[in-house]
């Protein structure tokens, strides 16, 4: 009789195969990490085409920038990177109470990131009136950092589940162990476009004259 | 037959177990039901866009046509483009990427099954999300504009008897929909939010399927099977997920960008508040092209399957045949602004595109000549999957041709917005990707069914459909040249263009009576075709060594390639002058593989079936609908319900156990090998039960 | 199945030494941002600022990433997206009068 079994999870079960060496998932999350640079460079290419184009209404987003709050919040960015990398470490050692406690301060220092930028959007809308629909270079800064906000979002989301799945089950599983990297891959990766955007666009940008 | 046993309940609501009924395709995870419900999807809505094809050539048939109102005709061409591209020969080409790249590569399934599965669902409700634009959409004038004085605007009442100006409620911004005619200002109302949200939806999926392929090609091939020794079809897969994965994003922004422009009030294309409106076509074109590059090499990779096959030869310049296609891609990133050349760039920008689009076809060459050197001193077999290779290569050179003029910038400049135009993307896309995909369909049907179609009445299809094919669109060439403008619904009797028109819509009923000789083939073959056995076409690749119809699991025991042509080495041996001669045994070889792969001697795994993705691919279209209409609580509620539904699911999917205990107690999952005369189709195949 | 032991495996102390690095990096540019501010460095203030955020890129690609001690394939693929989007977006920018690629 021939039996079929099946399971959710082949990564285990493949007869001997041509490959790669790099395990499937992770494979796949770097090919997709590979795409986003063509996401976030449309956005960037845009936000730069229109932000330094002379003769729009309303205020610039260059003209409002406020460098200290953004280092600051950039520098907390820069540091979950840190401790998410030291999650990972952890779980590499099987300890899974460090694990923890690391995946919940990236997802924490994630939270302050977006803190921060919720805080500075409400600042350009009230205090300034640059809104969405000022001008073209508004509305590119916000969909810029917006895009990358919401990136932000949805890893402290996948970060809180493996803290929650962890929790629950006493540890991580290699299989969970392994989306743990991926988690951090794909943090680090929100990360070096942040790095990318403060250089590029606070930093580096500056009104028409 | 098998048992429904009950599963441990680790997770909510029970794991899905069936393998027949409506809930085991809503559930299954089979890269072959996937491709058989993409395959069914895409043909549904080549029928839809050839109705819309046909209204317009019926509008175009006469001089000064009162059949459609303007508004019809704008609509129904933009429907027409965008339907054929991203929601038949892009899904078509992922029906048969899926159904076969594992079985090419020797794989049981591909690298991610859940997530194929989500894939195909994504685009099954974006489709369904897109179409719903006919009962839900809006459209209205231009803002501050009544009614555009003598001239049938969108919702002016009239058009001839029986006309469609209902249509005019959708989407009519062109498949292309450029600024700011697509945006806020001039296109109010809902029905381009449904066109680019609906793109959105659709073009999500084919990302994901994208990461999908490269992994299962990376990671999966069988034993020997090395890169370069993979089928050709399987590379043109891989390149086309390659294109996918670095074009589908840039669309992605430009379609966020223009739906916060009209639905948030944002200024990306807003050209009166200083927004650049050649931003879109840039962004929209820098997709565009690799796109068509998208819609094309899959069916090139089909042709260089089939005409090995039914000439007896191998591919003639296997690598240049693989390492052409790269370049293609490679150098199809760079040549997007040949689409632009008469929108304002500047003379650098156009000569620089202009020399880069020439460049193209110098890969395209290799290829064409190559296909032409497989078949040259070939034992050649006409049969109906070789007359569509064969079609393609002839029709795909003439489109070629035409699009070498395109590159030679002020010869552009004369064709831009004429009917050449039009005729050139339909020979390439028609009759290069289309023919192609015919062919495969022919070829392959075996593996989906265990039977052949109809011969006779696959000759008629090919014979018919090719000269309705060059009878509709051969003419638009010179009437293009002769001055008829394209995207617009009518042209006066003066112009001389009306006899030539007519022709062009007899050639397009043609069309449409050769697709139905096909559709009768097609279900009439599924049941009572002639059985086909393990390698009806005497094939060369090893998806011909798994049994037609394919199994649940593909191979039994996956084969161990030593070769390029590793099936038909194992058949043929050579002789002094390099012939290839049947081995004496060769008959007993393949039946030997036939019996083999029907009895498996162990315990095959295969992928869980899952509900996860079908629910989170829901999600998406209810977040949409809510964001069009965001204004109203409900459109807020709707966006709440699908992002919770969209959640909730991914979750459940991420905890989704490893593995269901199996065991000597459990009697699920048992299915008995297939009686050896693989004429009943096992549970991989088709939907419908077979009557014998 | 668990991961494949990797080669090298940089040590928590190791990580730490990297993100004082990088925290001095990123204030070495917002130094470089004020001293622009107030005594005009030109063109050599992107240059710097450039420069300066590039390396910062690389180290967390290269060892938060773990990129450098991975198999090659995964620096292709993942070089070869980041230098498409930035000849392609450098070309855009160029077509729409942006930037400056030719006379």
């Amino acid at each position: 009789m021939t039996e079929l079994i099946h399971e959710a999870d082949l990564d285990h079960a493949h007869p001997e195969h041509e490959g790669t060496g790099v395990e499937d998932r992770k494979l796949g999350m770097w090919l997709f990490l590979s795409s986003e640079f063509l996401f976030f460079g449309a956005l960037i290419s845009n936000y730069l085409l229109y932000s330094q184009r002379p003769g729009f209404e309303g205020v610039y987003p260059a003209e409002i920038y406020d460098i200290p709050f953004t280092s600051v919040s950039s520098f907390v960015l820069l540091m979950s990177s840190l401790t998410m990398v030291l999650a990972h470490n952890a779980q590499t050692r099987e300890d899974a109470n460090g694990a923890r406690t690391w995946l919940f301060a990236t997802a924490a220092l994630g939270a302050v990131f977006l803190a921060g930028q919720v805080f500075e959007f409400t600042e350009f809308i009230v205090e300034f009136d640059m809104k969405l629909s000022t001008n073209p270079a508004a509305s590119a800064f916000y969909l810029l950092t917006g895009f990358h906000g919401t990136h932000v979002a949805i890893g402290v989301i996948m970060l809180l589940s493996l803290w929650g799945i962890s929790r629950r089950r006493g540890g991580l599983s290699d299989r969970q162990g392994l989306n743990l990297e991926l988690v951090g891959l794909y943090w680090h990766f929100v990360d070096i476009i942040w790095i990318i955007i403060f250089t590029v666009v606070y930093l580096l940008s500056e009104p028409p004259v | 037959m098998t048992a429904t046993a009950e599963r441990p309940t680790t997770t909510i609501f029970r794991r899905p177990s069936s393998t027949k009924g409506l809930w085991s395709w809503i559930t299954t995870v089979d890269h072959k039901r996937i491709g058989i419900m993409y395959g069914y999807a895409a043909f549904t809505f080549f029928i839809i866009g050839g109705m819309e094809a046909l209204l317009l050539r019926i509008q175009l048939s006469q001089a000064n046509g009162e059949f459609l109102t303007a508004g019809a005709y704008n609509a129904l061409f933009t429907m027409h483009g965008t339907t054929m591209i991203f929601l038949f020969v892009m899904p078509a080409s992922a029906a048969l990427m899926n159904y076969m790249l594992p079985l090419l590569i020797g794989a049981r399934d591909v690298a991610f099954p859940r997530l194929n599965a989500l894939s195909w669902w994504i685009f099954f409700f974006g489709g369904i999300f897109l179409y719903s634009t006919f009962i839900f959409g809006t459209s209205a004038p231009p803002v501050g504009v009544d009614g555009l004085g003598g001239i049938d605007g969108n919702l002016a009442p009239g058009g001839g008897p029986g006309s469609f100006n209902f249509l005019a409620d959708s989407p009519d911004g062109g498949w292309f929909g450029y600024q700011p005619n697509a945006g806020p200002l001039y296109s109010p109302g809902t029905a381009m939010d449904y066109w680019a949200l609906g793109l959105q939806i659709i073009g999500l999926a084919s990302l994901v399927s994208s990461v999908n392929f490269l992994v299962t090609v990376l990671n999966l091939r069988a034993k020997g099977m090395r890169l370069l020794r993979m089928p050709v079809f399987a590379w043109m897969t891989t390149i086309t997920s390659f294109l996918l994965l670095f074009s589908l994003p840039i669309i992605a922004v430009a379609l966020f960008m223009v739906t916060f422009d009209r639905q948030f009030g944002s200024l990306f294309f807003a050209a009166q508040a200083g927004g650049d409106v050649i931003l879109w076509q840039h962004l929209f074109w820098l997709f565009g092209h690799p796109e068509v590059y998208i819609l094309i090499l899959p069916a090139m990779g089909i042709v260089s399957e089939i005409l090995p096959t039914f000439s007896r030869k191998p591919l003639f310049g296997y690598s240049a045949v693989v390492f052409a296609g790269a370049a293609i891609a490679f150098l199809g990133f760079g040549v997007w602004a040949h689409h632009m050349f008469a929108s304002g760039i500047t003379p650098v920008a156009q000569a620089a595109f202009g020399l880069a689009t020439m460049t193209i076809a110098i890969p395209t060459g290799i290829k064409i000549f190559n296909w032409l050197g497989t078949m040259w001193m070939g034992r050649i077999r006409l049969s109906t999957p070789m007359l569509f290779a064969i079609g393609f290569v002839a029709m795909f050179t003439i489109g070629g041709l035409s699009g070498v003029t395109h590159a030679v910038v002020p010869s552009d400049w004369q064709q831009t917005d004429t009917y050449y135009i039009v005729a050139h993307f339909h020979y390439v896309i028609f009759g290069g990707a289309v023919f192609g995909l015919f062919g495969g369909l022919y070829y392959w049907f075996p593996k989906l069914t265990g039977r052949l179609m109809n011969e006779r009445l696959g000759k008629v299809h090919f014979w018919l459909m090719l000269v309705g094919f060059n009878l509709t669109f051969g003419p638009m060439h010179w009437l293009g040249l002769q001055g008829m403008v394209r995207r617009t619904w009518k042209y006066a009797p003066e112009t001389n263009l009306e006899p030539w028109n007519v022709a062009v819509t007899i050639g397009a009923f043609i069309i449409a009576f050769s697709i139905l000789i096909f559709m009768i083939n097609w279900f009439t073959s599924r049941r009572r075709g002639e059985a086909s056995g393990l390698d009806p076409w005497d094939a060369r690749t090893i998806e011909w060594m798994s049994p037609n119809p394919s199994p649940e699991y593909n191979f039994a025991v996956p084969p161990v390639v030593t070769s390029l042509d590793h099936f038909w080495h194992l058949k043929y041996d050579e002789d002094a002058e390099g012939r290839a001669v049947r081995k004496e045994d060769g008959d007993q070889i393949v039946s030997d593989i036939d019996h083999e792969q029907l009895n498996p001697a162990s315990p095959i795994h295969l992928p869980n079936p899952s509900y996860f993705p079908f629910f989170f691919a829901l999600g998406l279209p209810l977040m949409f609908y809510g964001v069009i209409y965001h204004k109203q609580l409900w459109g807020k509620g709707l966006i709440v319900v699908g992002l919770i539904i969209a959640l909730a699911a991914v979750i459940g999917w991420a905890i989704e156990p490893l593995e269901e205990p199996h065991g000597d107690d459990e009697e699920e999952d048992e299915i008995p090998p297939s009686p050896p005369s693989a004429v009943l189709p096992a549970s991989g195949g088709e939907m419908e039960p077979v009557d014998d | 199945m668990s991961s494949p032991e990797h080669i090298h495996h940089p040590t928590p102390a190791q990580y730490w030494k990297i993100a004082v690095v990088l925290a001095v990096l990123t204030a070495v540019e917002v130094a470089i941002y004020y001293i622009h501010r107030d005594f005009d460095l030109g063109n050599f203030n992107t240059v710097l600022l450039i420069a300066l955020a590039a390396l910062k890129f690389v180290i967390v690609i290269g060892w938060y990433m773990h990129l450098r001690f991975e198999n090659r394939m995964l620096s292709r693929f993942f070089t070869g997206g980041f230098i498409l989007a930035c000849a392609l977006y450098t070309i855009i920018l160029s077509a729409l009068g942006a930037i400056a690629l030719t006379r």
